[in-house]
């Protein structure tokens, strides 16, 4: 039983860091709340679902779609929001408002799309049977999910540590206004960063049929919020931080619905907001200014 | 004090005798109450917000809060309604109290935090294992105190309280302090000003207007769920409304009530998807092109806006 | 308080006080004492047992190189961090720790290198809430006066935000001193100020010493430090290397190896 739920814990992990690593990667680079993160990873769901009833794939060809189709949608998005947002006096606060507005729009245009039922994808699609790890069986879509997750992260890091651009988005990440007078083109490495951000809750979208249960357009604030505790556990502006924090947050999500399932969803809220008091220095992004 | 004379003249006064006399004039009484439970709403989200400069996401907490210590305390300890909704009014600066440690947070963690605190307490009273005590997901029946024509009379009132108490604020040496601490707390500390006690209180003053209209929310519907009263649209709609009008003022949330729940209304209920979509791209535009609301354009004019 | 008016003090200092600070011999007592000051950030001691004294009237100035603990020093007395040892006396009561409004009502306040003023409020009301919240006691600040002789009066009721950087500055000089301050800690306000504007605020500075109130001024431009300040302490890595004018401080040996370098700044500014 323990076995079972720290594995189950584990693949949920994986799957958790990928849910928050694109809010991460925004909030690091722009210092801007993307409140509509779940939404995105909404549409990703959507989009995915859509994508099978239309040509029937496998859901790992829509993933590649959906990171493709998501990220260039992003771009243009960043330059018609973002500039102009970062110019107002408190970009920080008034992100989360704006946000908050896109998530509307998105929320809407669900609605509008595919209607408020609830859909969902046979778990067949991510392999058949179940498949055994260290002698315990999990459904494949879990195994796939969380391998695919793994693998996405392995890939921020990449980015991150292994090229050019990446270099410079971290740069821009620990010193903003020092990059911007180095001539860095902030502009383009924060669009750029902003579309694998979203493209990567569209990612995470596309595997949300199989691993949140069915598919509303509702969806999105939840999800948000379980993205936040995610990130907010492990450290902020560091993919290798959500990957901790997807980690804690998918064992102790197992634990509680293992052992105390009736108050298991609590347990995103609580964590976030424990976490933020106990440990509010080592993760708040902002600093006692330097007088 | 003249400017607060006007500002309770022109905007108090005005407000208050139009919401108590139409009803006589206009027969959906329960949408009057909406619009008087919002201007109210909108009015305690401003202390903490326009004048104090934290974003209370979960702001709605509170407003359930005080519904369910009204409920709980009309279903359990038989109080007669206005003690019930004193009740309403404890419970949620007890809350606001129990969240004090968040305000330690600043910008976004202080909001998300505050949103899983409501969220959190929402899945307290709405769960199953606490059936016995607080009906749990069931919903809550208080038929036995239903009144709305006098219930209506008492939000009216709160409405004007928590007007008078934004005037004070308004024309106050506190509420400067307040905004001192706004724009930056560190200054405001080397102002001699006591940055976590006035903060406090904002905070549990806006705490205890959301309990009043939260009470008096469940004292005249009567009949609601733990999902009616801890709805995120409640915070969403106090929000939107406040930004929309303007913070920081008594004239911006009261336009922004009036206006958009105004626009809801026709428009809302028999679309809500058209209209979510309409208000997300009218708060994206909002926060783009007149991030300090409408008022502002009255403001750049050198126009004092109350 | 002490009785004592403080322009004889000024004058003793003025032409050059021997020995190393440690008694200057003047009859004021000093008002504040540091005592083995220590600040630490995680294993880093930006602060590491840094002592002097303060006397009523007195202008004195912490200088030395960048990261030396000046601004540190600075923002453990006015109450922005707590102190990890040592002590801080005012008047020989221990204040090591006050919250910040509290160290206002005592008498003590301070000018930011940056200053934040509160900027959606106007200029009139930023001086405004700070006479009505930070005076330790009951008396009535002359705002005009105050607004005036920092020429910000014309600016009265702009808002904060349309100040440019120098009257923001100014701006925040008129905070601390709505609050009837008895010590005065001055960060960098010389910086980004042409030789003018120098001129007057260094000449502005000597005026509230003259009104009994004690400066501590931490200053990079050596030519201002040496014409407000009576006394110098030099820091270095947390600690004080040196006390005394600065005319003897740049002949000290132990002051000229830690300046190597920054000296011919200080000279060409």
């Amino acid at each position: 039983m323990i076995e079972y739920t720290l594995l189950a814990g584990l693949l949920f992990g994986l799957y958790f860091s990928l849910v928050g690593l694109g809010l991460n990667l925004i909030f690091g680079v722009m210092r801007i709340v993307n409140l509509a993160h779940g939404d995105f990873l909404m549409l990703g769901a959507f989009f995915a679902y859509w994508l099978f009833h239309l040509l029937g794939p496998n859901p790992l060809i829509s993933l590649f779609l959906a990171f493709l189709l998501f990220a260039l949608i992003a771009y243009p998005l960043y330059f018609l929001l973002v500039p102009r947002l970062l110019s107002a006096r408190d970009p920080e606060m008034l992100s989360i408002i704006l946000f908050f507005g896109l998530s509307q729009v998105l929320e809407a245009l669900a609605v509008i799309g595919f209607g408020t039922s609830e859909r969902s994808l046979p778990g067949q699609l991510l392999g058949h049977g179940p498949v055994q790890i260290l002698g315990q069986n999990f459904p494949a879509a879990w195994a796939t999910s969380g391998i695919a997750s793994a693998l996405a992260v392995v890939f921020v890091y990449f980015y991150l540590y292994r090229t050019r651009l990446g270099y410079l988005t971290r740069a821009v990440m620990v010193h903003h206004e020092e990059a911007v007078s180095t001539g860095i083109n902030v502009h383009r490495v924060s669009a750029i960063a902003f579309g694998i951000g979203l493209a990567l809750a569209a990612v995470a979208g596309v595997f949300a049929p199989f691993m949140l249960g069915s598919i509303t357009p509702a969806m999105g604030i939840d999800i948000t919020i379980t993205s936040f505790a995610v990130i907010v556990v492990g450290s902020l502006g560091n993919p290798l931080g959500t990957v901790l924090g997807g980690i804690i947050y998918g064992i102790s999500l197992m634990m509680m619905q293992t052992y105390l399932s009736s108050w298991a969803n609590l347990l995103p809220y609580l964590l976030l907001i424990g976490i933020l008091l106990v440990r509010p220095s080592g993760l708040l992004g902002r600093q006692v200014r330097r007088a | 004090m003249p400017k607060a004379l006007r500002h309770v003249l022109f905007t108090l006064v005005p407000v208050v005798v139009a919401f108590a006399l139409l009803p006589s004039v206009y027969s959906n009484q329960l949408l009057l109450f909406n619009f008087v439970i919002y201007l109210a709403l909108t009015q305690g989200f401003n202390i903490i917000y326009g004048f104090t400069g934290y974003l209370p996401f979960g702001y709605v907490g509170f407003f359930g809060a005080g519904a369910y210590g009204f409920a709980l305390a009309v279903m359990h300890l038989h109080f007669p309604p206005l003690a019930a909704l004193g009740v309403g009014a404890v419970a949620a600066v007890l809350l606001g109290l129990v969240l004090t440690p968040l305000l330690r947070l600043s910008g976004a963690y202080f909001a998300i935090a505050n949103l899983a605190a409501s969220q959190a307490v929402f899945l307290i009273v709405s769960n199953p294992n606490l059936t016995a005590i607080t009906k749990g997901p069931y919903g809550i029946s208080l038929s036995g105190v239903f009144s709305p024509g006098f219930t209506y009379g008492v939000a009216v009132a709160i409405l004007a309280a928590t007007l008078g108490l934004v005037i004070y604020l308004r024309n106050s040496r506190f509420g400067l302090a307040l905004q001192a601490i706004r724009e930056d707390a560190i200054s405001a500390g080397m102002a001699g000003i006591n940055v976590v006690l006035s903060r406090t209180i904002a905070w549990l003053l806006s705490a205890l207007v959301a309990g009043l209209v939260g009470g008096v929310f469940a004292w005249y519907i009567s009949v609601f769920y733990p999902e009616t009263v801890f709805d995120l649209g409640v915070s969403i709609f106090a929000i939107v409304f406040a930004l929309f009008g303007g913070t920081a003022t008594i004239l911006g949330p009261i336009l922004g009530v009036i206006i958009l729940y105004g626009i809801y209304n026709v428009i809302g209920i028999s679309t809500p998807q058209y209209f979510q979509l309409i208000y997300g791209v009218l708060i994206v535009g909002l926060v783009l092109f007149l991030p300090e609301g409408l008022v502002s354009i009255f403001k750049r004019r050198g126009i004092d806006v109350p | 308080m002490s009785p004592e008016p403080d322009t004889d003090t000024e004058a003793d200092t003025g032409t050059g006080t021997t020995g190393t600070g440690t008694g200057t011999g003047t009859a004021a007592a000093p008002l504040l004492r540091i005592v083995g000051l220590v600040k630490r950030f995680g294993g880093f001691r930006a602060l590491d047992g840094l002592s002097f004294h303060l006397k009523p009237g007195e202008i004195l100035g912490l200088v030395g190189p960048n990261g030396s603990g000046k601004t540190t020093c600075i923002n453990v007395i006015s109450g922005l961090y707590r102190p990890d040892g040592g002590q801080i006396l005012l008047d020989g009561r221990a204040i090591g720790g006050l919250p910040s409004h509290r160290l206002v009502h005592l008498g003590i306040n301070r000018t930011f290198q940056v200053p934040k003023p509160f900027m959606t409020l106007t200029v009139r009301e930023n001086v405004e809430v700070a006479a009505a919240y930070g005076r330790r006691r009951p008396g009535k600040t002359d705002i005009e006066a105050l607004l005036h002789s920092l020429e910000l009066d014309s600016h009265a009721k702009r808002p904060a935000s349309e100040l440019n950087s120098v009257q923001q500055k100014m701006l925040d000089l008129a905070r601390a001193l709505a609050t009837a301050p008895r010590i005065l800690l001055v960060d960098e306000l010389a910086a980004g100020l042409n030789p003018a504007e120098l001129e007057r605020v260094g000449e502005r500075l000597k005026a509230l010493a003259a009104q009994n109130i004690a400066l501590v001024v931490v200053e990079h431009l050596m030519g201002f430090i040496d014409q407000v300040t009576d006394r110098v302490i030099v820091c270095n890595a947390g600690r004080g290397i040196f006390a005394g004018p600065l005319s003897a401080a740049i002949r000290d040996r132990q002051v000229v190896e830690v300046f190597l370098g920054a000296e011919d700044d200080g000279g060409a500014a």
